[in-house]
């Protein structure tokens, strides 16, 4: 059976996430190890800490590490280069609650590490088939097929932020078209250019190629305007 | 290359000249980052040096590598914030780089800063102008070697590395932020100095200052 790792900022937090997992585990449950809090009540991580807690659960079938946020990622990525143990550790993706439980569960069950962090990874889902798609905007776009393309460079110096990228979102709002954008620089797959997220997931900045394409009966105006936009600034300059 | 040498105890002079900046500069790090982050930046990079400067006085170090390694771990293990990592990240590398010596000529202390440097990037994945201590420590470690190959002693290379760092810090200040905590703020963390770039030129000063 893989083990789990918990790193979070707060004990308090770990804890309480932990417990609400193992209620949904009656029997054999996997080995967890919490690493949480900088020590002294302080909230923070600490990747000697996280190192600590892999060694202590390393399981010949692999570590799966479930963390929070910010340095809690950073000091999980430290303590691999600090640890004794040389088992399988995963980081995971996963969100804390949701993962987490999905990881305990899933191990419980014996699965394998690879599928205890898909499973994990997937925690979400049945939130979004509930409330909705989380952030669809991260999804590639759909091909824009036989339409049109062009390419613009982005010239504000703080490349397209969130200011541009609403602007641009708003601006194509009233075109009977579909949009995509891509950045060369990153080769990263189109986005919808309606999505102000899956623009701002580019992380384009001043200097950077954009290869817009458009399709639908104004695709034309609309690259046209997004050109025009680019091409001014956003008239933010 | 220019000749002098950085010695242990002038590199022990750097770290408690940081920890004293750190400590004289606790609320107003806080001040800042309390503007686009979490609020603890002047206060875990206070504690963290002050933790640093207690462990160096109980167990002295006879060799750059050896101090450097207590530096890094001590910080990984008091900061608490993606600082203590970072910083722990920096010292690390630039301790390894530099080995089991007891000074530094101004090529093993570019290597060593150069190695510190990378740390940072391997570790926070950040990019010049993303808002960070990059956008100050790039610029330092940059102008050192260009000072160094221009023919200038140690003392008068760190002083425009660390006027170097100053400038970096000061153009954080119009950015979005990109990494960390403010990322989440984005506009609204524009019109801000980035805490992480200026403890960072904070460490730039105190190295020109222990080695003048």
């Amino acid at each position: 059976m893989i083990s789990v790792v918990v790193v979070s900022h707060s004990p308090a937090l770990a804890q309480a996430a932990v417990d609400l997992a193992l209620q949904m585990v009656p029997g054999d449950k996997p080995a967890i190890a919490i690493a949480a809090g900088a020590g002294e009540g302080l909230i923070g991580t600490d990747a000697t800490a996280v190192s600590a807690a892999i060694d202590e659960v390393a399981s010949p079938d692999g570590v799966l590490v479930i963390m929070d946020l910010g340095s809690a990622v950073m000091s999980a990525e430290m303590a691999l280069d600090f640890r004794s143990s040389e088992v399988e550790v995963r980081l995971s993706s996963a969100p804390f609650v949701e993962g987490l439980l999905a990881a305990i569960v899933t191990a419980a069950g014996g699965a394998s590490i690879d599928e205890v962090d898909r499973e994990a990874r997937g925690a979400l889902s049945p939130k979004i088939s509930l409330l909705g798609p989380a952030a669809p905007a991260i999804v590639v776009a759909p091909p824009v097929t036989a339409g049109l393309s062009a390419e613009v460079t982005v010239i504000n110096p703080d490349g397209l932020h969130a200011r541009p990228a609403a602007t641009l979102v708003s601006t194509l709002a009233g075109f009977d078209a579909k949009l995509t954008v891509a950045n060369r620089r990153t080769a990263s797959a189109p986005v919808a250019a309606n999505s102000l997220i899956g623009l701002l997931s580019l992380g384009a900045k001043a200097g950077d190629v954009l290869t817009v394409a458009a399709s639908g009966a104004q695709a034309a105006e609309a690259l046209a305007k997004v050109t025009e936009l680019v091409t001014d600034g956003f008239g933010e300059l | 290359m220019a000749g002098g040498t950085v010695t242990l105890d002038q590199l022990v002079a750097w770290l408690a000249r940081f920890a004293e900046l750190m400590a004289e500069n606790r609320s107003y790090l806080t001040e800042l980052d309390s503007a686009i982050g979490d609020a603890d930046h002047g206060s875990n990079m206070a504690r963290g040096m002050s933790a640093v400067m207690a462990k160096c006085g109980a167990t002295p170090s006879t060799a750059v590598d050896e101090l450097f390694k207590q530096v890094g771990m001590t910080l990984v293990t008091s900061v608490g914030g993606a600082s203590g990592p970072l910083y722990g990240t920096f010292f690390l590398r630039f301790g390894s780089a530099a080995g089991p010596v007891a000074e530094l000529d101004a090529a093993a202390l570019a290597a060593s800063l150069r190695a510190g440097l990378g740390g940072i990037v391997a570790r926070g994945k950040a990019e010049l102008g993303d808002k960070t201590m990059f956008d100050a420590m790039s610029p330092a470690v940059d102008a050192f070697d260009t000072e160094i190959a221009a023919g200038a002693d140690l003392s008068s290379a760190l002083a425009g590395s660390a006027a170097a760092a100053v400038a970096g810090r000061d153009a954080t200040e119009p950015l979005v932020a990109r990494k960390g905590r403010a990322s989440y703020l984005g506009d609204r963390s524009a019109g801000h100095l980035d805490p992480g770039a200026t403890s960072t030129a904070f460490l730039f000063q105190a190295l020109a200052e222990a080695v003048a």
